[in-house]
């Protein structure tokens, strides 16, 4: 068994398709004409988004996110060289920011956001393997 | 939209969804006669017995729409049901059905021409969040997602769907923790608790209230209500 799948259930998802696409430079994979799938392209794991509506279809009872209140306890997190760049982008195209880049004891480059719909985006630099 | 053509004689229990219905039935005996019906939000289960042939054609408002159709009875309209001239006089405009073919489309086209007040956009918001948690989110909770107090939501959902938010949200834990049980035949006791209830009792009494059976004995001949919000 490997991880195929992150899928968020969110309120709009051609729109917070096209939100990842502007504020992580991410590309849209394909949206289902039903408009409550998508997929980016993220390689051998795919991020996905899917309507709320689309829970209660699966059998489902979720909490939606809420970008009004606390963060559902989880995250994704993208990593980039260019960490401040990545964040400046984000927070110009709608991002919330949460923790502005900084550098850990063990020397990795971590900033937090919080996309459209609440849900908390760590954009980081690559760990660097201790030789 | 919905409709059911009866192939055999028999009898249906249809659960309540807390939904109103603009219905018309047509009987194989009487082919040349529709009883218009219109229902209340439902919150108790019945039957309905029917012949080979019969048919129903029906429109399933969306929850907060209660208000539109029944205006100042909606606090009198909770499991009322109007049939024939009763249902004329709440709706005047399904007297075009008399002596047409009766079809979804004519229906469909009868209930989109009336005038459908706004709705409270938050109370909207309120009942598909609602959904989507499996009616297991608190009232206080329901009400911070769409920015207004607990009372002030529920007077929403009474003055427009005709129910408290709390029975609202019983009948879609209802509806879920039953699909969970027939449809995914998960145990019981696991469906208990993924559907939120603190115990088989509570679980038990739900059944009881809103289906008149329990877990352990769902009769097969139910008639499940599209509880989906949209």
């Amino acid at each position: 068994m490997k991880l195929g799948y992150t899928i968020i259930y969110v309120a709009d998802v051609p729109k917070t398709v096209t939100f990842y696409e502007a504020a992580f430079g991410l590309k849209q994979r394909f949206i289902h004409e039903s408009n409550l799938y998508g997929e980016m392209e993220t390689g051998e794991t795919i991020l996905a988004f899917a309507g709320t509506e689309a829970a209660e279809m699966n059998g489902l009872a979720i909490l939606p996110n809420n970008p009004d209140g606390p963060a559902a306890a989880w995250e994704i997190c993208f990593v980039t060289a260019d960490v401040a760049t990545a964040y400046d982008r984000a927070l110009s195209e709608g991002c919330q920011p949460v923790s502005a880049p900084s550098e850990k004891p063990w020397g990795q480059t971590v900033s937090y956001v919080r996309d459209l719909d609440g849900c908390i985006v760590e954009i980081a630099s690559p760990i660097q393997s201790s030789a | 939209m919905w409709s059911f053509a009866a192939r055999t004689s028999g009898s249906a229990v249809v659960l309540p969804d807390g939904r109103c219905d603009i219905i018309v039935r047509n009987h194989a005996s009487t082919p040349d006669e529709v009883t218009p019906i219109i229902t209340g939000p439902a919150t108790q289960p019945y039957r309905v017995d029917y012949d080979t042939g019969d048919q129903w054609f029906g429109i399933r408002l969306r929850p907060e729409h209660g208000a539109a159709l029944w205006q100042d009875d909606l606090g009198n309209a909770p499991d009322s049901v109007l049939r024939g001239p009763e249902a004329l006089d709440r709706l005047p405009s399904l007297a075009a059905l008399h002596g047409a073919a009766p079809t979804l489309d004519v229906l469909a086209h009868i209930v989109s021409a009336q005038t459908w007040p706004d709705v409270d956009p938050r109370l909207t918001r309120a009942i598909d969040i609602l959904h989507a948690s499996g009616g297991r989110l608190r009232i206080d909770a329901l009400a911070k997602f769409v920015a207004c107090t607990a009372r002030h939501l529920n007077r929403l959902f009474r003055g427009s769907v005709g129910l408290s938010a709390k029975t609202y949200a019983q009948l879609i834990q209802f509806h879920r923790t039953l699909k969970l049980i027939n449809n995914g035949n998960v145990p019981i006791i696991a469906a208990a608790f993924e559907g939120g209830y603190s115990d088989h009792a509570h679980m038990a009494r739900t059944f009881r209230r809103f289906g008149g059976f329990t877990p352990s004995d769902i009769p097969t001949d139910l008639s499940l209500p599209a509880i989906p919000s949209k």
